[in-house]
């Protein structure tokens, strides 16, 4: 058999639920058991930030966080990207030092003066 | 277009020029990696925004405008490309971060993701992010990319990337997936973990 085989909190574990007594550690097993695994949970955390999750699904995801600061982690980095990637156009002369030339400065100049003709 | 442009009009499109256009290029670049085609689009933006000036009418910033109108125009440039390219990575969709999790399924601790700080409000402010989630994006494999940038960076709902790149739902939620936990790692590994990022 397999050691701890439902046991996603190791000693340090600084998840609201860890293994810090008996009732926690059956807490423990017992939402590990019923909930998602960590690959699979990100996988439906990806997905959730495109289409809505179901309620049941929801509750699930509540649950393991409670044993799994990680995975409540990946959720709060997801949101954070699409946060900063919405920004990203507005600082993109920041991002890099590629060139914008001078000849494709004044070509986009002198295309914008023949227009208004 | 013609005649309806005065002398006063012209002055300020190339004064956008000036100002915007090295933001509007290195934006087109990042996401299309081709200096050809990034100088074309912005050439695009500032002709449509020309002739849509009047209805801009000063609601947001002049960049945020502009943005808007180079966004879709790369949305434009894809839906052209959809049709002709595969958009179904599949090289891209092996297992490569099964090392983050160990065989039962749980995050392998140490190699958990770490907590993220400052907060995105505070960390808008400093170039230095900006350049190395534009690193990252980069190394995006180019398909992942374009999917990503669509749906988190142009905020085109994902019914609609489906139908402009011919992809079916399960392709477009395994390629975000792989996108996001590519980049997640990149960004802790090369900011969040650093001294110059957040969490020092």
């Amino acid at each position: 058999m397999p050691e701890e085989p439902y046991n996603p909190s190791p000693i340090g574990n600084p998840s609201v639920l860890a293994r810090r007594s008996w009732w926690q550690t059956m807490l423990v097993k017992f939402i590990g058991k019923h909930t998602p695994k960590c690959r699979e949970m990100v996988r439906i955390l990806s997905q959730s930030m495109d289409e809505p999750m179901p309620l049941v699904m929801r509750i699930k995801k509540r649950l393991h966080f409670l044993i799994c600061c990680w995975c409540q982690r990946y959720e709060e980095q997801l949101r954070y990207m699409r946060q900063t990637a919405r920004q990203f156009a507005e600082h993109a002369d920041e991002s890099s030092d590629a060139p914008f030339s001078a000849e494709a400065r004044e070509r986009i100049k002198r295309k914008l003066a023949e227009s208004a003709r | 277009m013609g005649s309806g442009m005065s002398a006063t009009d012209l002055q300020r499109a190339s004064s956008w020029v000036d100002d915007h256009g090295e933001c509007l290029y290195r934006y087109a670049l990042v996401r299309l990696r081709k200096p050809e085609v990034a100088e074309d689009l912005v050439q695009e933006t500032f002709l449509a925004a020309v002739r849509g000036y009047e209805r801009f009418g000063g609601r947001s910033s002049e960049r945020s405008w502009l943005v808007g109108i180079l966004k879709n125009k790369i949305v434009d440039y894809f839906r052209k490309r959809g049709r002709e390219t595969s958009f179904t990575d599949m090289e891209f969709l092996s297992d490569e971060f099964s090392e983050k999790f160990a065989s039962i399924g749980f995050w392998n601790h140490d190699l958990g993701p770490h907590e993220w700080k400052p907060e995105p409000d505070e960390v808008m402010h400093r170039t230095e992010f900006w350049q190395v989630l534009g690193d990252c994006l980069s190394k995006l494999p180019e398909k992942i990319r374009t999917v990503f940038t669509m749906r988190e960076m142009d905020d085109v709902p994902s019914k609609e990337i489906c139908a402009i790149l011919a992809i079916t739902d399960r392709n477009l939620w395994v390629m975000l997936h792989r996108a996001r936990m590519a980049l997640r790692e990149c960004l802790e590994m090369n900011w969040f973990d650093t001294a110059t990022g957040g969490t020092v």
